[in-house]
């Protein structure tokens, strides 16, 4: 239950992360980065991702447009707002904290 | 052949069968209640809905079909998990979601219980964030609450039980009424690191900033208790607990030992006295058992949450509580029933009346019997055999408080011939005219006369196993004008209407009192020797 919970509290961090990673790269449609997330295997179910974005987009750190579709209604297509940028910088900075923070601890035990 | 539907979901058109569409429909219902607590309800379920739809054009599309099949829901709801998989993968809604009773009780708004800045559960710091009042004056009014009468006490504990506890940051924060963001995380993150620093402060510099604001004498009581309770509050606080541990485990016990001698476990005879033997009974066990769980519970209660606060640890679970709590209100709805029941027994009266010969003599002697009354029983039970036993049991003159209320009165008037006579008028109440006679018929009265001597006892007696039902007794004498009476001081009490010390004799502290029936009535003698 411990180990589980632990688990869920880094995929959360790690999901907003890499969500806004790929969205970085680009304007993206919500299935595109479903599809990501799960080749990447870090989403088990789509249903978390919605309020994840909803969320982001009301801090401001996301914005979308929408794009007339050839096949069905018209989709959302997500961007990162200045403010998702200056984020993602920060968040950057942390993760090689973060890995620096990790590797130095698994060096330390072996030697 | 099967039913289909058409649905318009995520602004496109889907046939679908019947059976799919009920499955489809429960999902998204349940998705819409997951969703319907955070702010962006309407959004996120919009989006669901859009992406559900374009699964199903993909699918339609892919096997060439023209209508939804049940197993293609199944595929679509395994693809966007199911409401368990949102709440254990979660966002903050997660964390919120479980606790929608406690902030439904006030209608929207969020309240926790703030352990982190507790006295004794954190109750009122949590308080004074949702009523956005300063803490110490909540803390204030609750001792005052308590100290005056208690009902702060009571008031507390059901917050106690009702009001979740803040556990997660995010529960910190709607607590203390801050949105639920990154922002806000961030901002968090710092009070706490400055709540640190403040914390190795002292006291009085905690409270200074109440005095700027206010200046007042109340401000100056508010610091002196705050930095009391600070201090020597915990202490006294857990002092307090292990006395109502204590104190109400006696109680306790001595509720169980007295439920074990009313329900006569061993003979007792306690349900035959007066409070008690208002209650009927056929059902005295269940009214004693209620009764018992009325007072029991909260004492229980009381006795549980002490321990919570002398040991510092969590002894009830909230089921147990609301058990509990269910458990006492089943015995106080019970226990209204039979009050109810009870009152209306009540209801009617029935009186009849005896007349009993006295002979006519010139002077009459009134005392109070006071030899005790023997039952049949009670014979038995002291060994009292008739023929062996000569003399009276004095009985003790005390009216201790499980005396039933007087019931005995006397009336002295004059007769309108020269005859003279009493009149017992027994009464009784019951559910109707028929109870309420039997009552009436049920009951003793010990009136003797030897020669001149008239002795009345000063209470009546029911008969075994009866209920008390307001029985009284009226007994009127009726003596010819001129008769002369000698009345003992002691039935002073027992007489309507005269008082036996209303009377200017200089002897008036005299056991006895002398009077005379005239054409107005009983008179005192010293009085009409006078004014003669």
């Amino acid at each position: 239950m411990i180990a589980e919970n632990t688990q869920t509290q880094m995929r959360k961090g790690i999901l907003e992360y890499c969500v806004l990673l790929i969205i970085s790269r680009g304007e993206i449609y919500a299935s595109d980065i479903i599809a990501e997330l799960k080749s990447a295997k870090l989403l088990v179910v789509e249903g978390t991702l919605y309020p994840l974005l909803t969320r982001l987009k009301n801090n401001g750190l996301l914005s979308y447009n929408w794009v007339e579709s050839t096949s069905g209604p018209p989709r959302k297509y997500y961007m990162l707002t200045p403010d998702g940028t200056s984020m993602l910088s920060q968040l950057d900075g942390t993760w090689q904290e973060l890995s620096f923070a990790i590797s130095k601890s698994k060096n330390r035990t072996k030697s | 052949m099967k039913r289909t539907l058409n649905i318009n979901i995520g602004n496109s058109i889907i046939h679908i069968e019947e059976d799919a569409y009920e499955l489809l429909t429960a999902y998204l219902v349940e998705v819409k209640q997951h969703f319907g607590k955070s702010a962006d309800d309407f959004e996120i379920v919009s989006d669901i809905e859009n992406r559900i739809a374009e699964m199903f054009a993909e699918m339609l599309e892919a096997q060439q079909k023209q209508v939804i099949e049940l197993a293609d829901v199944h595929v679509v709801i395994e693809l966007m998990g199911s409401v368990k998989d949102f709440e254990s993968g979660a966002e903050e809604e997660a964390d919120t979601a479980d606790h929608t009773a406690a902030y439904a009780l006030f209608g929207g708004g969020k309240i926790y219980r703030d352990t982190d800045d507790a006295m004794i559960a954190g109750v009122c710091s949590g308080l004074s964030y949702y009523l956005k009042m300063d803490v110490s004056i909540i803390r204030v009014i609750a001792v005052l609450s308590v100290l005056l009468g208690g009902s702060g006490l009571i008031a507390y504990l059901i917050l106690w039980v009702s009001i979740p506890k803040a556990r997660t940051r995010s529960e910190k924060m709607s607590m203390r009424g801050e949105t639920v963001n990154l922002q806000g995380f961030k901002r968090n993150f710092e009070e706490e690191l400055t709540n640190l620093k403040d914390n190795f402060r002292t006291a009085t510099d905690e409270m200074r900033p109440i005095v700027k604001r206010s200046g007042s004498f109340i401000a100056e009581f508010i610091e002196v208790l705050g930095v009391f309770m600070q201090g020597a509050g915990k202490t006294i606080f857990k002092f307090i607990a292990i006395v109502i541990i204590v104190v109400g485990s006696l109680m306790l016990v001595g509720a169980l030992i007295s439920v074990a001698a009313l329900l006569g476990l061993w003979d007792s005879g306690a349900s035959g006295v007066f409070p008690l033997n208002i209650v009927d009974k056929s059902y005295f066990t269940t009214f004693v058992i209620a009764a018992l769980v009325v007072v029991t519970v909260p004492l229980l209660a009381l006795i549980l949450s002490s321990i919570t606060v002398a040991f510092n640890s969590k002894t009830v679970n909230r089921t147990f509580s609301y058990a509990m709590l269910l458990i006492w209100l089943c015995g106080l709805s019970v226990g209204i029933f039979y009050v109810a029941k009870i009152t209306n027994e009540f209801r009617e009266e029935a009186e009849f009346v005896q007349n009993i010969p006295v002979r006519t003599l010139p002077l009459y002697k009134l005392n109070l019997d006071k030899s005790r009354f023997f039952s049949k029983e009670d014979s038995l039970r002291y060994q009292l055999n008739s023929a062996e036993y000569i003399g009276r049991v004095i009985q003790n003159d005390d009216r201790g408080p499980m005396n039933m209320p007087r019931n005995v009165s006397v009336r002295i008037e004059k007769s309108e011939g020269n005859a003279a006579s009493l009149t017992q008028a027994y009464s009784a109440k019951g559910i109707n005219f028929e109870t309420a006679l039997y009552h009436a018929k049920n009951i003793r009265y010990d009136f003797k006369q030897r020669d001149s001597v008239l002795m009345f006892s000063p209470e009546l007696h029911l008969m075994k196993n009866a209920s008390w039902r307001d029985q009284e007794i009226e007994l009127v004498l009726k003596v010819p004008v001129g008769a002369r009476l000698k009345i003992d001081r002691n039935l002073d009490r027992y007489i309507q209407g005269f008082s036996l010390w209303n009377c200017g004799d200089d002897h008036s502290r005299d056991e006895v009192f002398e009077g005379v029936m005239t054409v107005d009535g009983l008179k005192c003698k010293y009085d009409l020797d006078v004014n003669e």
